[in-house]
């Protein structure tokens, strides 16, 4: 009807309450671009104000209620039919009536628990939005505004190093240390990696940042695997007794804090895949998953803190020194500590110790 | 190969143009986006224009130049980025910025050059970030790459070291310690990398890589020269931490080739005060380094540098505490211990060293440098050597040895004192014996060195035999003439150098010297006995001089003159003739001189032992002649002779003379004769000359004589002018017999033949001869009128 100029239309706008100083932060939405998001957290209270601006003032506009929605949801591609919702929250802020004039609803949803970050991934999307809805006999008129929430964790209590031995029997023998299992998203990791065999020609090595998103359960689980990053941490062919250092906070890019088994629709986990290359161009690789986890505030970092960065280096080192100080001591890996995977043409010995 | 040597090398040519061109566009893009302070997309080109160094493909040298390029490049960034700290502006953790880059080659570097601004900018993160730097370079393992990038970081480095006396900001981190620990890590893993690298490819190559290898290590070099440029590197701390460090490094890396530059390296980069301390460390190193490094080489490094170091005038010299030389020699000695391969000319050349460092540091220590020919003697001893060729490089190493102290003290008799120094000289094969023996004498020559004592006497010349008598390992062939001539008037000439004050002492060393001499054989004793008949007949001079205070100088004398006498006899048994018949002349005239007691039985002897000689030994012609106008010469000086043994001499004399073959010789001998009757002196007449006219006058009539049976006319014109010279000469002594009469007769007789004389060179001779005779007496006429007669009638 409003086609031909009569009868009344309205459009709904949402604006936030502290939209001014909001902070806003980007993210990757489903076609691939990036925008900028109101950003919340867990726990923080929703509040504004809905806009109901009537396009042909002095005219009635009649409406079956007006109401507003705070919804957070688990889109899969693959079944686009259903949302699954795990947080949905409804505030009516009109009875059914009439509307003479533009008016200005307030909501508030007070301290609405936002467990979830926000996800748009290879094949599952996680949103939270606000939906203003005027309801009416034939067309519902409705505003959706998406947020996003980060989820942050404290600092967490056991933060072991992790360190692995691999290799390849009487070829090569290398051990390998990270200094920590959980990272934040801006951390560095430190390590270090000791080749205490070496009888083949290596080429270089690099370490590979994977990301594995899960979804689906039972018989139909998708995997999608995507290198995020490929990092060269030495070039070249070490001889026995090297020792390699890793120092670097290549953390930040395109990465979410380890989702694990969210909502029991999809999982979200990192890996670093050492991979180590050898003059024919094969490659043997060894792979540790870390955990990420996003810390509370974001301070810029001082220089000190370059410098504490820089320091922990070498506290890595002291302990993996007096490592390959134990193993050139005729030391050799414990059986009970050795499991066989078979990967590539190679065997590979594996020792993780979280 | 030329071919593909060739092509090789085009390659290289085109790769690293290719790789200097992406470097140009890239860069360019680098400064454009500074310029419009887009920061990320400069380190983004920056990172692509350093990704040309991740190639393989390029040689050493290649790879140095597209560095160099690039590294100019970097510097225009580190320019950029200090400006932009300085003004203030911040640029949020760059540092972690520059990880970003993938691939560690352009990551590292960025990370050093923007690392370094941090420390320029921040001095409160400079020990953090060196630290970080020189740790994370571990992550390039390939030998090119990785030493370019650490020679980068050393490079980058080198302004921003902390460092004593350096003026610092309040905050700043990081003391000399934190320096001297980094370069020495860098230096160890650029050392490693090195090191490494003749393991890379086909051993068939390695000749090629050394090359490669000598070509880069001046880029593990680098990290000692920046320590000895360190202030706070001072004598304690590179006792206690750098030299320990890089000696670590150095022996345990094994391999010859680094091991030979470092220690080279070592030597030449830091004072040397600091080896001073640290000798015995330093030379324990060497000890210790893989078999086939040149020690020697090393170890006279250092020692020269020392031994110059303690000569320098400025200098504080060598301080009293330290004992270089015993912990030289004991090192040393280690050493060759050590490495029983070693070339026996290694260990000689050691010695040589050793020694040079024995004479410029402890100039009066005679003892050190006889210490170091002892142990010399005793590794050759236990090498069981003999007799090493001359051409053989262990002879000419111990020949550069035993010059060092003749040179240096330039004087013999110290030599002598070197107890050792005989015995060694007995491993010389023959040739090289004598060459050393003439560069003694020669030096002694030089140098005036006078021998004083018998004993010193005998000591040289037992040294020097090989030029004084046979040896039983010489050559059986005759050595060549000249030579042999040359180095028997070295050790003619090196007889005047024996000489002492005290005339007996001199009479004991001539006895030594003709004991020596004595036995060297025929050819020998013809150079080598002369001068000491010569000096036999000084010292009987020296005898005379000293009559006043020596009672028995007659009898000393007459001792000397038959000291001479069998040793000319010796000449005589030589069979030689003229030689002998020389020296009793000139001891004849001597002992005539020297007037002792029995002196006119002993001029007699020698005078009849000439006399002897000529009749029984001088058959040539011409030797004859001047053997008797030498005899007639020596006997017309003589005035010891009394009438009784005058007489018959003279008589002998003229006798002699008339039996020449030649009647030409007998002509002028005849003639030289009509002296001895002139001006012959016998002590009877208190040594005045006899002056008997008549007998004058009949050896010149005879002279006459003979010349005119002469048959070649030129020469008999020539005999009449010599006897008109000699007339002419008695004529002016006042000879009463010769008369202006017998004068003009001779003249005409001259110019009627002359003209007959066919034109000819000798023809012209004789007339000058001739025209300046009758000069000579216009001239004498004209100046004598005045005083008398004596040429009236004269006709010119």
């Amino acid at each position: 009807m409003s086609f031909f100029g009569f009868g009344q239309s309205a459009e709904i706008d949402i604006v936030l309450n502290d939209a001014e100083t909001k902070k806003k932060v980007e993210h990757k939405t489903e076609d691939g671009k990036k925008d900028k998001y109101f950003l919340f957290y867990d726990g923080e209270t929703v509040s504004g104000k809905v806009n109901v601006t009537l396009k042909n003032p002095g005219k009635r506009f009649e409406h079956q209620g007006i109401k507003i929605e705070f919804i957070g949801q688990i889109e899969l591609y693959y079944d686009r039919g259903n949302h699954h919702e795990f947080v949905s929250l409804v505030k009516d802020l009109a009875r059914p009536g009439e509307l003479t004039q533009s008016q200005t609803f307030d909501f508030e949803f007070t301290h609405v628990e936002k467990p979830y970050e926000s996800y748009t991934g290879q094949n599952v999307k996680l949103r939270y939005f606000l939906r203003a809805t005027i309801s009416r006999r034939l067309n519902d008129i409705t505003k959706e505004m998406d947020i996003v929430v980060h989820t942050l964790s404290t600092y967490p209590e056991l933060n072991s190093s992790i360190k692995m031995e691999v290799g390849i029997e009487d070829c090569l023998h290398i051990e390998f240390e990270y200094n920590k299992s959980k990272y934040h998203l801006k951390d560095v990791i430190v390590g270090k990696i000791y080749f205490l065999l070496v009888r083949i020609k290596i080429k270089h090595m690099e370490i590979d940042i994977i990301k594995r998103e899960t979804t689906g359960t039972g018989p139909n689980v998708y995997h999608e695997n995507d290198t995020i990053a490929k990092y060269e941490i030495m070039d070249g062919a070490p001889v026995r007794g090297e020792s390699i250092p890793i120092g670097s906070s290549w953390l930040a890019m395109r990465m979410t804090p380890t989702m694990r088994d969210i909502n029991k629709k999809f999982s979200v986990r990192y890996y670093l895949n050492l991979v180590l290359i050898d003059e024919e161009g094969e490659a043997l690789l060894q792979t540790a998953e870390i955990t990420l986890w996003r810390k509370g505030d974001i301070v810029r970092k001082s220089m000190s803190h370059q410098a504490a960065i820089a320091s922990q280096r070498f506290e890595g080192s002291a302990t993996a020194e007096k490592a390959l100080a134990q193993a050139q001591g005729g030391q050799q890996l414990s059986p009970s500590a050795q499991s066989t995977s078979s990967l590539g043409k190679r065997t590979l010995c594996l020792c993780v110790c979280w | 190969m030329p071919a593909t040597q060739q092509s090789m090398q085009d390659d290289q040519e085109k790769l690293l143009d290719e790789a200097v061109q992406a470097v140009k566009v890239q860069s360019f893009q680098m400064k454009r986006c500074l310029d419009k302070n887009k920061l990320m997309d400069a380190l983004k080109h920056a990172s692509n224009t350093l990704g040309e160094l991740r190639t393989s493909m390029l040689s050493p040298k290649s790879y140095y130049e597209l560095y160099m390029a690039i590294s100019d490049e970097l510097h225009y960034l580190e320019i950029y980025l200090t400006d932009e700290f300085a003004k203030g502006r911040k640029v949020a953790d760059l540092y972690e910025l520059v990880q970003y880059a993938g691939n560690i080659i352009p990551r590292l570097y960025l990370l050093i050059t923007v690392g370094v601004v941090y420390v320029k900018s921040f001095s409160q993160s400079r020990r953090d970030i060196l630290k970080d730097l020189v740790e994370m370079c571990r992550g390039v393992q390939h030998p090119l790459r990785g030493l370019f990038l650490r020679n980068y970081l050393l490079q980058c480095t080198r302004n921003v070291l902390p460092d004593d006396g350096e003026v610092t900001e309040e905050g700043t981190t990081g003391d000399i310690n934190d320096s001297v620990d980094f370069v020495l890590l860098n230096f160890a893993e650029m050392n490693k990398l090195w090191v490494r690298m003749q393991h890379q490819g086909h051993s068939r190559d390695r000749e090629k890589r050394e090359k490669e290898r000598q070509e880069l290590r001046i880029l593990v070099g680098t990290n000692l020269v920046r320590l000895s440029q360190l202030e706070g590197v001072n004598v304690d701390k590179y006792t206690q931490v750098v030299l320990p460090g890089i000696l670590d490094q150095a022996v345990n890396c094994r391999d010859s080739l680094a091991q030979e530059y470092l220690m080279e390296c070592i030597i030449q980069v830091f004072p040397d005060e600091f080896h001073l301390q640290t000798l015995n460390s330093f030379l324990r190193a060497c000890a210790e380094l893989h078999q086939n490094v040149n020690v020697k080489n090393i170890i006279i490094a250092l020692i020269d540098r020392l031994a110059l170091f303690a000569h320098r005038e400025d200098g504080p010299g060598i301080p009293a505490d330290i004992k270089l030389f015993d912990v030289f020699s004991q090192q040393v000695a280690s050493v060759i211990q050590s490495r029983q391969e070693m070339p026996s000319e290694d260990v000689v050349s050691l010695q040589v060293s050793l020694i040079n460092l024995a004479m410029k540091c402890y100039p009066d220590r005679i003892d050190y440098v006889d210490k170091v020919l002892e142990t010399t003697l005793e590794i050759f001893n236990k090498m069981n050597l003999e007799h090493m060729a001359t051409s053989s490089a262990v002879s000419k190493e111990l020949m550069r040895l035993l010059k060092i102290p003749v040179d240096i003290y330039n004087n013999i008799l110290t030599v002598l004192q070197l107890q050792h120094f005989h015995p060694l000289f007995e491993y010389f094969d023959y040739e090289s014996r004598k060459i050393m023996s003439s560069y003694m004498l020669g030096n002694t020559l030089d140098n005036n060195t006078v021998i004083k004592a018998q004993e010193q006497v005998d000591a040289v010349l037992k040294l020097v035999s090989t030029l004084i008598q046979d040896q039983p390992d010489q050559p059986s062939e005759d050595p060549d003439p000249e030579d042999f001539a040359e180095e028997q008037n070295l050790v003619g000439r090196f007889i005047h150098m024996l000489h002492s004050e005290d005339p007996d002492q001199q009479y004991m060393i001539l006895n030594t010297a003709r004991k020596h001499f004595g036995a060297g054989g025929n050819q020998r004793i013809r150079f080598t006995l002369p001068p000491l008949v010569f000096a036999a007949y000084q010292l009987a001079f020296r005898y005379k001089e000293s009559s006043s205070v020596d009672e028995k100088w007659e009898k000393k004398c007459q001792k000397i003159f038959s000291f001479a006498h069998q040793t000319i006899s010796a000449l005589i048994k030589a069979e030689l003739a003229e030689l002998p018949l020389r020296l009793f002349l000139q001891g004849a005239l001597a002992a005539g001189e020297i007037g002792f007691e029995n002196h006119e039985t002993v001029a007699y002897e020698f005078m009849s032992q000439a006399f002897s000689l000529y009749e029984d030994e001088i058959s040539d012609s011409k030797a004859q002649l001047s053997a008797i106008t030498l005899i007639i010469g020596t006997f017309e000086r003589s005035k010891c002779f009394s009438e009784e043994n005058h007489e018959p001499l003279r008589t002998q004399c003229a006798l002699a003379a008339s039996k020449l073959l030649k009647k030409a010789d007998q002509c002028r001998a005849v003639g030289t004769c009509a002296q001895l009757f002139w001006s012959g002196r016998s002590s009877d007449k208190n040594g005045e000359e006899i002056q008997d006219e008549k007998r004058v006058m009949e050896c010149l009539k005879k002279a006459l004589k003979i010349a005119n049976q002469c048959m070649d006319s030129s020469l008999q014109v020539q005999l009449f002018i010599e006897i008109l010279n000699r007339y002419i000469y008695f004529h002016e002594k006042q000879n009463e017999a010769v008369t202006v009469q017998v004068l003009n007769q001779l003249i005409q007789k001259v110019q009627d033949d002359l003209p007959n004389l066919e034109a000819c060179e000798e023809a012209e001779l004789i007339k000058k001869h001739f025209h300046n005779t009758l000069e000579h007496l216009r001239v004498r006429k004209e100046s004598s009128e005045a005083d008398g007669a004596a040429y009236d009638g004269l006709l010119l």
